[in-house]
């Protein structure tokens, strides 16, 4: 068995239980962009960094199993300050700020990230609305995988893929010419587990989110 | 944070058995979104393409806004109050000129179980008639039949969580990643992380892709498959020799049945190599434990619920049921299939598939509804249509169900209709069958009305409304009162909840469900008073007398129609992902944009001789009829089967399905229709589609 | 009640599919796409749906890959120049190479005429620091003084190789592989005590990071599978390090030796060596050398009689450096996108098809063949007092002595610098060093006398890494060396992690810039990138800028 301390409170776990599983378990939170309950942890966004006792530096409590008399802290100063960065530079590739309603936006609140203090290149907007129900807006897209992973782990459709490396990395359906021309079965996991509306329900684009004509 | 939505409902899906929970985002009295719900048990934050966008058809200009009463070659609206004082002294004036079984009526596997008990009440109560029947006749009702007789309840074993647990899968005639595609991901899925699928079917469906092995058996041959897989079982030492003796009886007979089914006498009958089934035998019993999953291509034949008996009686040989991973779970078609024969929408049953000629529970009925109720079976739904022709039966009130698209032998179905003295419909659109309808009362969608469904496993969930239903129309349970009112028995319901509390008092599995107790999570059946379910059935002992299971030994039969030389192939129906059934609610969204037709799926070889053309018109014939559909060819299908959809009702492809039906159940043989195929000259025969309104 | 965690769905879904398929015999849809550009010159939407048949992957799994690898981007004319832009070539012109080449041939990197007769491609790095700058044009690799002007006039010839010594008296690494080692194992001894020979001889990983060898092996050898498996690391992406380079082609029977001995150990059936494409004569010199073990009965089924089989496959990669890290390197070899996944699950449970995997880097399986064959005492004696073993190290042309010497862990890094390397060439002197690649630490003139071993070198910021000494002499420009390195940085970042794929640009944007470099912020933005990085790319970047920042701050333009 498995004992671990999360910001002074006790907890027992069965082994392979993670970090964050652990925190949530006991009613507390760590921010998160790429962790999807529905999938396997990714460890990609590096936004839910906690502190842990012996550790050289944070760890993503996403990926990090727990052990035996680990003890976390989910307000470690270092974490905090590393995981705001990162979100700061996610909203600095973003050529508008997100959506109030994604959860980006609700990250971006909740660890209160500031005015980006590294501007620089943002993502070619490029956008698919060919499919009746599934939009791509490819410049939204933080590249955090949970569409790829949605429609591999949830649906099994493997309709998506991330595309490209580095800053350039981004999301593609089938050979990038669209949902309508991929394995697409229109689903809409990927949609739903969007935490930027890069790729978004159209019905849902028009009122909310309005774009130039 | 400005609110995108005025309205968050969660609500249960109202399209097929898996029974996803859904969120329902509703803005200015419309449905804008639906996302799944992230702790829906059965769908665990999934669902498809009909659960979350086909929700357009809500406000499709085609529904049904006001009753509408016959008046000369057409129809014209009408007041509520004149289209149930039409319908009560039509029903008065029959009842009292031919008796309360001249009338009968249809509940749907589409509505709530509380409308569905209600129609059943009214139908018994209000008229006096056991004439109630459900579409689930049409699809499963073999299951419920072969599963009550094996192991004493009519629903899965378990659930979808035993497909996680399961080490082995077996599934027989269903194509789940189209036809139940959350249900289908999930087995994908656990067929991706080691769990050994078998696949038998006369197509190569996806799931094959991903399975360990696929079978392909002649259609109408099930019954020699499962009959050759318990002879490997039994020949190569997997039987559980413990658990036949301390949880089974009869298995003697099958014992000696299964012998004469060695795999290379199954191999003759069925076309599967010998090997193969050796195989799939092995995987299924040599799994700690294993799971069997069928659908409509095991029931829908002429001795569909006998396959699904010899089903059952692989569990009990290797004692794989009643335990995390070793589960029956029939796929059930529709959203509320389990829960409309729950119901007692029976011909034979009251709620809990207690007999009507049960005096007990007769009696229990007659003191809560006030009235004397009759102890004869009433009639089936084929057996309607007949009496109809017959002149015996006068009335009908469907509710929710399109028989003039949907039922097989639509001639007979349309002439059965058009016999009728009267009949009235209950639907959300003008359908094949309304056409026919002398009184058509405008009802609500899934998304509109308050009650519960019952998914294929056996779980009770909540459904709630997320808008309003159009114009004038009501809520079916609103309607089936309001008309019991006017024909004279009040059931005293102001809500469906109403009627949860009736059904709970009067029905010992639903003993503990309240609407508080279902929540968020559902209620697995049988539910105690103090509110505890039943996720797993059968742990200890099988609902039966003595509790044992049953092995049925029933031999090999030959379907009810077989190619011959004049219709030399095979004709199998299913379904595809993007639409539902009839098409009526996926037809109305842009869902007809992903998926715009039917076509005939024929082997390449085949193609070849009978000089048809890939994307070519052809004309198919049956013993019974005709139609003119495209040609596609694939290798997903073996040599002298073809194979399409049922989704368009310009095809008519029920035209070509025959009487043949399950010899227990009236379940008709779907899935084995000789046909031939020819190409013709041009397409014009071929319909094309009406425009779908928006 | 312990609290147990909700059932989630693995990530392991394309790497099943890969096994399924590979089991029964279709290509890797990387390999499919290789042969596509090595045909064609460029991939077409055709060539995906091809290689998405072939491999029978999902065409969206095969688009991935094809938009991930170097080698499948930049089109590719009749010739094909390519330019190398690694840190030893940096350091010996200061990228003007690759500006002159460009103007020369009229095309900028990534560019092919319209007439498709040349294309000239950027490569990192071609593995010839001894003699940089280097150009491949077509199959010849061409470096030195003069090359530019060769290419252009289409004369490019055959670089000349580096030498290759030793300082022991008897070399452990050099020594050409003679199987004595397996021969001996498979003789008398028991995979287990061979296991707890290279436990007690504590081999240190010779890939970076300097995990013990023993380890891996032993958590291999105890995790459940019904295959296992034993990768060669050859992804020697490090610019300026050139070691592995040659022990594939020089001398690789002894590499081979190694994989054999680990799969004893470990109960490992086949091995893969994922070499780079950069250096094109590594795989078939690897294939070459399996070819004669099997002849000679070294490897195959029962070897020596043994009961023991063990094969190997060479595979290639494609051009990218993060595959050196050993999850993208497993991801590369199944012939999917080349990124880091996070650990655990570590490769020695799931690894290569999902099955116990032991990676080690190609020199720290090359140390194994001595280990059996003389046991863990010697081995720890070959320097005594520091790591365990010898090790190989590398200079750049810089050097009076360019070459790869093996050596003692312990010596100081001048001594290694001005005796092996002999110091600088055209008078030139030190100004600072970078070991191990560019994610080691820059150790500046004045910390020369660090010993060369693993903790000696991370006390000063340094790592030894691949054992890689760049040298930049003192007319280098600091700011400059900065620029080279985070733009290699953010060109090469996977794009899996935040920080890493965000932050190295930023970085990179910050010096590419005219404008002075705000500290604070650039320091902020290191912190991130090295405590909040997946792997050690985004978190091992920072060590060099850091040690610029102390040692040139003046050199750098701060704000």
């Amino acid at each position: 068995m498995t004992r671990i301390t999360i910001d002074g409170r006790d907890l027992e776990v069965e082994p392979g239980t993670t970090v964050l599983d652990a925190v949530r378990a006991l009613g507390g939170s760590v921010p998160t962009l790429c962790f999807d309950e529905r999938q396997a942890p990714f460890g990609a966004c590096r936004v839910c960094l906690v502190g842990a006792d012996g550790a050289p530096g944070p760890i993503p409590a996403c990926t990090t199993p727990c052990r035996d008399g680990m003890v976390i802290d989910t307000h470690d100063e270092t974490a905090r300050r590393v995981a705001t960065a990162v979100v700061e530079l996610v909203l600095s590739e973003l050529p508008e700020p997100p959506a109030e309603h994604t959860e980006l936006a609700a990250v971006a609140r909740a660890l209160d990230v500031g005015e980006p203090r590294w501007p620089g290149a943002q993502h070619d907007g490029d956008h698919d609305e060919r499919h009746p129900y599934l939009a791509f807006q490819h410049e939204l897209c933080i590249s955090c995988g949970r569409c790829v992973r949605a429609c591999e782990e949830v649906q099994g459709a493997f309709a998506l893929t991330a595309t490209g490396r580095g800053f350039t990395a981004n999301v593609a359906a089938g050979l990038d010419a669209g949902f309508l021309d991929s394995a697409c079965v229109s689903c809409g996991a990927c949609a739903d587990t969007c935490p930027t509306d890069a790729i978004t329900e159209l019905s849902l684009l028009t009122p909310v989110h309005p774009r130039p004509a | 944070m400005p609110d995108r939505f005025d309205t968050d409902v969660t609500t249960t899906c109202g399209y097929c058995g898996v029974g996803c929970r859904l969120e329902a985002h509703a803005r200015d009295g419309r449905i804008v979104s639906i996302s799944p719900a992230l702790d829906g048990p059965a769908n665990r934050g999934h669902t498809c393409l009909k659960g979350r966008f086909a929700h357009q058809f809500t406000r499709s200009r085609e529904r049904l806004t006001a009753p509408l009463i016959r008046e000369g070659g057409g129809f014209r609206p009408a007041t509520w109050e004149e289209a149930i004082t039409r319908i009560a002294s039509e029903f008065g004036r029959i009842k009292a000129q031919h008796g309360p079984d001249a009338i009968a009526g249809l509940a749907s596997s589409r509505a709530t179980n509380e409308d569905c008990y209600a129609m059943q009440r009214l139908m018994r109560a209000a008229i006096g008639t056991n004439n109630i029947d459900n579409c689930s006749r049409v699809c499963h009702s073999p299951t419920s039949f072969a599963m009550r007789r094996a192991f004493g309840l009519s629903g899965a074993t378990g659930g979808f969580s035993d497909i996680d647990f399961a080490d082995a899968a077996i599934v027989i005639g269903a194509n789940a990643t189209e036809g139940h595609p959350v249900a289908g991901a999930r087995i994908k899925q656990a067929a991706l992380r080691g769990m050994k699928l078998v696949t038998v079917d006369p197509r190569r469906i996806e799931l094959a892709d991903y399975g360990a092995l696929h079978l392909s058996p002649r259609p109408g041959t099930n019954a020699a498959v499962m009959l050759g897989l318990a002879n490997v079982i039994a020949r190569d030492g997997f039987v559980d020799g413990d658990y036949l003796a301390e949880r089974t009886e009869g298995f003697e007979a099958v014992e000696e049945l299964i012998a004469l089914y060695p795999p290379d006498v199954v191999e003759g009958i069925s076309g599967i190599p010998a090997r193969d089934l050796e195989a799939a035998a092995h995987i299924y019993a040599e799994a700690d434990d294993a799971s069997l999953v069928w659908g409509l291509g095991v029931t829908e034949h002429r001795y569909g619920s006998e396959v699904v008996q010899l089903i059952c009686n692989l569990a009990l040989m290797t004692g794989k049921v009643g335990r995390p991973g070793s589960a029956l779970l029939p796929l059930r078609g529709q959203n509320n299939v389990q829960g409309s024969s729950d119901m007692g929408a029976l011909p034979d049953t009251y709620t809990q598939y207690r007999s009507v000629a049960d005096e007990e529970v007769a009696r229990a009925f007659e003191v809560r509804w006030g009235v004397p109720l009759s102890r004869e079976n009433g009639l089936k739904i084929p057996e309607m249509f007949d009496a109809a022709v017959g002149g015996e039966l006068k009335a009908m009130y469907i509710f929710g169900e399109d028989v003039a698209q949907t039922d097989p032998d639509t001639k007979h179905v349309v002439h059965a209709l058009k016999s009728l003295e009267f009949l009235v419909c209950q639907d959300i659109f003008e359908t094949e069958t309304t056409k026919y309808a002398d009184v058509i009362l405008p009802a609500s969608s899934f998304l509109e009305k308050t009650g519960t469904f019952t998914n294929a496993e056996r779980r009770i969930q909540l459904v709630r409304p997320a808008i309003e239903p159009p114009g004038a129309a009501r809520t079916d349970f609103d309607i089936i009162t309001t008309l019991s009112r006017a024909l004279g028995h009040d059931m005293g319901f102001e809500t469906p909840e109403d009627a949860m509390r009736e059904i709970a008092d009067l029905t010992p599995h639903f003993a503990g469900v309240t609407y508080e107790r279902i929540g968020r999570r559902g209620l697995q059946w049988p539910v105690a008073q103090d509110g505890t379910d039943s996720p797993i059935l059968y742990g200890e002992r099988f609902h039966l007398p003595g509790g044992r299971g049953r092995f049925a030994a029933l031999p090999y039969k030959e379907p009810g129609d077989a190619a011959d030389e004049e219709f030399p192939l095979i004709l199998v129906t299913g379904r595809r992902l993007q639409h539902y059934n009839a098409g009526t609610m996926t037809r109305r969204t842009a869902n007809l944009q992903l998926l715009d037709s039917d076509w005939l799926e024929i082997h390449p070889d085949d193609a070849r001789r009978l000089g048809v053309a890939d994307g070519a018109p052809v004309k198919v014939r049956s013993r019974v009829g005709h139609i003119q559909i495209e040609a596609r060819l694939t290798e997903r299908i073996e040599p002298g089967h073809v194979f399409t959809a049922f989704h368009f009702p310009e095809i008519r492809t029920n035209l070509l399905v025959g009487a043949s039906a399950d010899v227990n159940t009236s379940c008709p043989e779907y899935k084995v229709i000789a046909v031939a195929v020819q190409p013709v000259a041009d397409r014009a025969g071929v319909p094309t589609l009406t425009a779908a309104a928006g | 009640m312990p609290y147990q965690s909700p059932r989630r769905p693995g990530s392991n879904n394309l790497v099943e599919l890969v096994r399924r398929h590979h089991a029964e015999g279709a290509p890797t849809a990387l390999q499919v796409l290789k042969d596509a550009m090595e045909r064609r010159g460029e991939i077409t939407d055709d060539d995906r749906r091809v290689a998405a048949e072939r491999s029978r992957m999902p065409e969206a799994a095969v688009h991935g890959v094809s938009t991930f690898y170097d080698d499948l981007l930049a089109p590719r004319g009749e010739r094909h120049v390519r330019v190398c832009t690694g840190t030893a070539c940096f350091a010996a012109t200061g990228g003007a190479h690759v500006d002159r080449l460009g103007d020369g041939l009229g095309l900028q990197l990534g560019e092919r005429r319209a007439d498709r007769s040349v294309s000239l491609a950027e490569t990192v790095c071609l593995g010839f620091c001894h003699s940089a700058p280097a150009v491949r044009d077509g199959d010849t690799i061409d470096a030195g003084p003069g090359v530019v002007d060769r290419v252009l006039a289409d004369q490019a010839r055959p670089a000349l190789e580096p030498q290759w010594r030793s300082v022991l008296g008897e070399p452990v690494l050099i020594r050409p592989g003679d199987w004595s080692g397996l021969t001996r194992a498979l003789r008398e001894l028991t995979p287990e005590a061979l296991l707890d020979d290279v436990k007690a001889a504590n081999v240190r990983g010779r890939g970076g990071a300097g995990f013990p060898a023993g380890s891996k092996w032993e958590l291999a050898r105890k995790a459940a599978g019904e295959q296992k498996f034993i990768v060669a690391n050859g992804d020697e992406g490090d610019p300026g390090s050139y070691i592995d380079k040659y022990l594939m082609e020089r001398n690789p029977a002894l590499l081979l030796e190694g994989m054999a001995l680990a799969g004893y150990a470990v109960g490992a059936d086949h091995g893969f060596v994922l070499c780079r494409s950069e250096y094109p004569l590594s795989k078939p010199a690897l294939e070459a050398a399996v070819e004669r073990a099997h002849a000679d009965g070294l490897l195959g089924v029962d070897i020596l009689g043994s009961g023991f089989s063990f094969d190997i496959t060479i595979v290639e990669g494609a051009g990218s450096y993060v595959v050196g890290e050993e999850t993208a390197l497993l991801a590369c070899l199944q012939g999917l996108r080349g990124t880091v996944s996070a650990r655990p699950p570590y490769p020695a449970q799931h690894g290569v098809h999902g099955l116990p995997t032991v990676v080690n880097n190609v020199e720290t399986l090359c140390n194994i063949p001595f280990v059996a064959l003389r046991g863990a005492e010697a081995y720890q004696a070959l320097s005594p007092g520091a790591t365990a073993g010898s090790k190989l190290v590398c200079f750049n042309e810089r050097f009076q002595r360019p070459g790869i010497h093996e050596v003692r862990f312990g010596t100081t890094t001048r001594a290694l610098c001005e005796d092996l390397g002999g110091g600088l060439i055209d008078g030139r002197s030190i100004k600072a060093v970078q070991i191990g690649g560019p994610l080691g630490g820059i150790l500046p003139a004045s910390q020369l006398d660090t010993p060369f071993d693993f903790d000696e070198l991370a006390a000063v910021g340094c790592m030894v890494g691949h054992g890689g000494i760049v040298a930049f002499d003192d007319e280098t420009n600091m700011r400059d060396v900065a620029r080279h390195l985070l733009r290699f940085g953010a060109h090469e970042s996977c794009g899996k992690c935040f920080p890493c794929r965000i932050g190295l640009r930023r970085a990179h944007e910050m010096f590419a810039a005219e404008a002075r470099v705000d500290r604070e912020r650039l320091e902020a933005l290191l912190e991130t990138l090295e405590l909040g990085s997946l792997c050690a790319h985004g978190g091992g970047m920072p060590a060099p800028i850091r040690s610029l920042l102390t040692h040139f701050t003046d050199e750098l333009e701060l704000a």
